[in-house]
C-alpha cells in the first residue's frame, strides 16, 4: 500500500494547488454568506431553507471540483508521458488507478470539509443554532463525489477527457431519476438500476432530524461497493492498455 | 551482486509488437538485445525504427506480442523494475509539484522510505546541476531543467540499470556534456546504461556496444570498434612541408584530407610499413597510425539505406 499512498500523496499535492479548486471554494463562501439574505422566508422554516440551499450549493460545487480534478487526470498524464517514469517502476497499474482515485477523493474530502465548515459557521452565526445535521449532508455529498471520481478515473483510463465528462454528467442524471423512470420497488428493474439515490439525504437533513447511524453505515457500504466496482473496471481496462 | 556477474543486465529475445492483430502493423519484429552488466549500450535508429517501443515493452508500458524480456536475470516484471531507473523522452512532471516532491514520489515507488529519499534528494539534484532547487515548483523550470529532474528521478533509487531515452534532448551543449559524463560515471560505478539516442556523436563517444534498429528490426549490432573499423585499411596522419606526398605513397592512398600541412589518408594494412618508411625517408613527421575508422554517422546512414531482409537476420557487415 506504500505505492498507492505515494501516488495518492502526489495527486493531493498537485490537486490542492490548482487555482480552480480554491476559486470554487471562494465562490461558495460568498454564496453561503448571501443565502440568509434571500427574501420570502416563512417564519419557522428559515433554517430548513438555508440548509437545503446550502447543501444544494455544496453538491454543485463538489461535483464541479470532482469533474475538474478527475476527468483529465489520467489522459493528461498519458499524453504528457508523466506516468511513464511512474509505471516503469515497481508499480502495478491497479495501484496507480487506486492511488489516483484516493488522492482525488482525499482532496475532495478537504474541499467538502471546507464547504461544510463554511455553511455550518454561517448557519450558526445567522440562526444562532449549530446545525449538526449539515455534516451528514456533507458526508453524503463527499461519498457521491467519490463515486463520480471513480467513474471518471475508470473511464479515463481508456478514453478522452471530453468523453469522460459527458459520461459522468449522463451518469449523474441517470442515477437520480430512478423513481421518475421506474416508479417504485415493485418494478423488476428497480434494484438493477444504477442509482445514487442513497446519497440524496438533503430532504431529511434540511427538513427533519437527519438520518440514522444505520443509514449512514449502509450509505458507506454502497459507496465502497460503487467505488470498488468502478475502480476494478478501470484497473482492468488500464492493465490492457498500451502506453 | 552475484547476479550481476553471471547474467546479462538486460536480455531481450525475439521481441515482437504488432498493432491491430495478425494482419496489423508490425512495430517491432524479432528484436534481440543483450546488455552486459556495467556497460553502456546504445540503441540507435531513425524515427519509427522501434526503439521506444522496444524500451516500453521491456519496462511494461506496452504489452509485447511476443518475445522474452529479462532484467538482471529475472523476468522483466514489476518486482525487478524497482532496480531500474527510466528517463522517458522529453519527460514531463506535474508543474505544481516541486523537484523534491517528484523525487519523493519516485523514490517511494521504488521502495525507499521517506527519510532515505530526503537525504538523497539534495545530493542527487546537485549531481544533475539543480542544487538548491528542491522546493521550486516545476512550473518555474526550463525545458533543460525538467530534463535534469527526469534524470534525477531515474537515479533516485540508485538503480542497477538505467534506461535513458534521448537524455540530451532539450539540453544545451554544456548540459549534454554533463549528461555524457554522468553516464560514463554511472558505468564506472557498475551501473548498466541502456541509451536510446539520435545523437550519434554521443553514442560513438560513450557506448561500448550498439544495436541499430530500422523498421522494427535489428540491422546491426556489436562493439563500436567492430562496427566502425574498416577492415584491411589503416589511417595515417603525417605532417610535412612538401606540397605533395611522395609518388609511391600517392599510388596507395585513399580518402585523402589535407589541412595546414597535415595529411590524413588511408592505406592497405599490408602497405603500412612501406608507407611509413617512405614518409620517414622523405622528412615527413608521422603523427598517428591507427586502424581506419568510419564515423558512426556514415555507418548509420549506410545501414539505413540497405534493404531490411524479411527474415530479420542481423547484419554484422561493416
Amino acid at each position: 500500500m506504500n505505492r498507492v499512498a505515494a501516488v495518492a500523496r502526489a495527486v493531493v499535492f498537485d490537486a490542492i494547488r490548482r487555482r480552480i479548486v480554491w476559486v470554487v471554494v471562494l465562490f461558495s463562501l460568498v454564496l453561503a454568506a448571501v443565502i440568509p439574505m434571500l427574501p420570502s422566508y416563512g417564519v419557522g422554516v428559515v433554517g430548513a431553507v438555508y440548509r437545503e440551499i446550502a447543501l444544494a450549493m455544496t453538491y454543485v460545487a463538489a461535483m464541479v471540483v470532482t469533474l475538474v480534478l478527475s476527468v483529465a487526470r489520467i489522459p493528461v498524464e498519458v499524453e504528457r508521458r508523466t506516468l511513464y517514469s511512474v509505471l516503469a517502476r515497481d508499480v502495478r497499474r491497479w495501484e496507480y488507478v487506486l492511488g489516483t482515485w484516493l488522492g482525488i477523493t482525499l482532496t475532495l474530502a478537504a474541499v467538502t470539509a471546507v464547504f461544510g465548515g463554511i455553511i455550518f459557521a454561517v448557519g450558526w452565526a445567522v440562526y444562532s443554532t449549530p446545525m449538526w445535521t449539515l455534516w451528514q449532508g456533507v458526508l453524503s455529498i463527499w461519498m457521491e463525489a467519490g463515486i463520480i471520481a471513480a467513474l471518471c478515473v475508470a473511464i479515463s483510463t481508456i478514453t478522452l477527457p471530453v468523453v469522460v465528462a459527458v459520461a459522468a454528467l449522463a451518469f449523474l442524471f441517470i442515477a437520480h431519476v430512478r423513481a421518475d423512470l421506474l416508479g417504485g420497488p415493485e418494478n423488476p428493474l428497480w434494484y438493477a438500476y444504477p442509482s445514487l439515490d442513497a446519497f440524496n439525504i438533503i430532504a431529511p437533513v434540511s427538513h427533519g432530524v437527519g438520518v440514522s447511524l444505520l443509514y449512514l453505515a449502509t450509505m458507506t457500504l454502497v459507496f465502497v461497493a460503487w467505488a470498488g466496482a468502478l475502480l476494478l473496471l478501470g484497473a482492468l481496462g488500464f492493465s490492457r492498455r498500451d502506453l | 551482486m552475484d547476479i550481476m556477474t553471471t547474467a546479462p543486465a538486460i536480455r531481450i529475445e525475439r521481441a515482437e509488437k504488432r498493432y491491430g492483430g495478425a494482419a496489423g502493423f508490425v512495430a517491432v519484429s524479432d528484436v534481440s538485445l543483450t546488455v552486459a552488466p556495467g556497460s553502456i549500450h546504445g540503441l540507435l535508429g531513425p524515427n519509427g525504427a522501434g526503439k521506444t517501443t522496444t524500451l516500453k515493452m521491456l519496462l511494461g508500458l506496452v504489452r509485447p506480442s511476443g518475445g522474452t524480456f529479462e532484467i538482471l536475470g529475472e523476468a522483466a516484471g514489476p518486482g525487478v523494475r524497482a532496480r531500474v531507473g527510466f528517463l522517458p523522452e522529453q519527460p514531463y512532471f506535474s508543474p505544481l509539484l516541486t523537484a523534491a516532491e517528484v523525487l519523493m514520489l519516485h523514490g517511494r515507488l521504488s521502495g525507499m522510505i521517506p527519510s532515505e529519499v530526503s537525504s538523497r534528494t539534495g545530493e542527487l539534484l546537485a549531481r544533475v546541476g539543480l542544487e538548491g532547487r528542491e522546493k521550486t515548483r516545476l512550473e518555474k523550470y526550463s525545458r533543460g531543467m525538467l530534463q535534469r529532474v527526469g534524470i534525477a528521478q531515474a537515479l533516485i533509487a540508485s538503480p542497477d540499470v538505467v534506461v535513458f531515452d534521448e537524455p540530451a534532448s532539450g539540453l544545451d551543449p554544456m548540459g549534454q556534456r554533463d549528461v555524457r559524463n554522468l553516464m560514463i560515471a554511472l558505468a564506472g560505478e557498475g551501473t548498466t546504461v541502456l541509451l536510446s539516442s539520435h545523437q550519434l556523436s554521443e553514442v560513438e563517444a560513450i557506448c561500448d556496444e550498439v544495436t541499430i534498429l530500422n523498421r522494427g528490426r535489428v540491422v546491426a549490432e556489436g562493439s563500436i570498434d567492430d562496427l566502425l573499423n574498416v577492415a584491411g585499411r589503416t589511417s595515417v596522419r603525417a605532417r610535412g612541408t612538401a606540397p605533395a606526398l611522395p609518388a609511391d605513397v600517392q599510388s596507395l592512398m585513399e580518402d585523402v584530407a589535407v589541412s595546414g600541412g597535415v595529411w590524413v589518408f588511408s592505406v592497405p594494412d599490408s602497405a603500412v610499413r612501406a608507407v611509413i618508411d617512405i614518409l620517414d625517408d622523405n622528412g615527413w613527421a608521422i603523427e598517428s597510425v591507427v586502424p581506419k575508422r568510419q564515423s558512426l554517422e556514415d555507418y548509420f546512414g549506410r545501414m539505413l539505406e540497405e534493404p531490411v531482409h524479411s527474415t530479420g537476420a542481423q547484419v554484422m557487415s561493416r
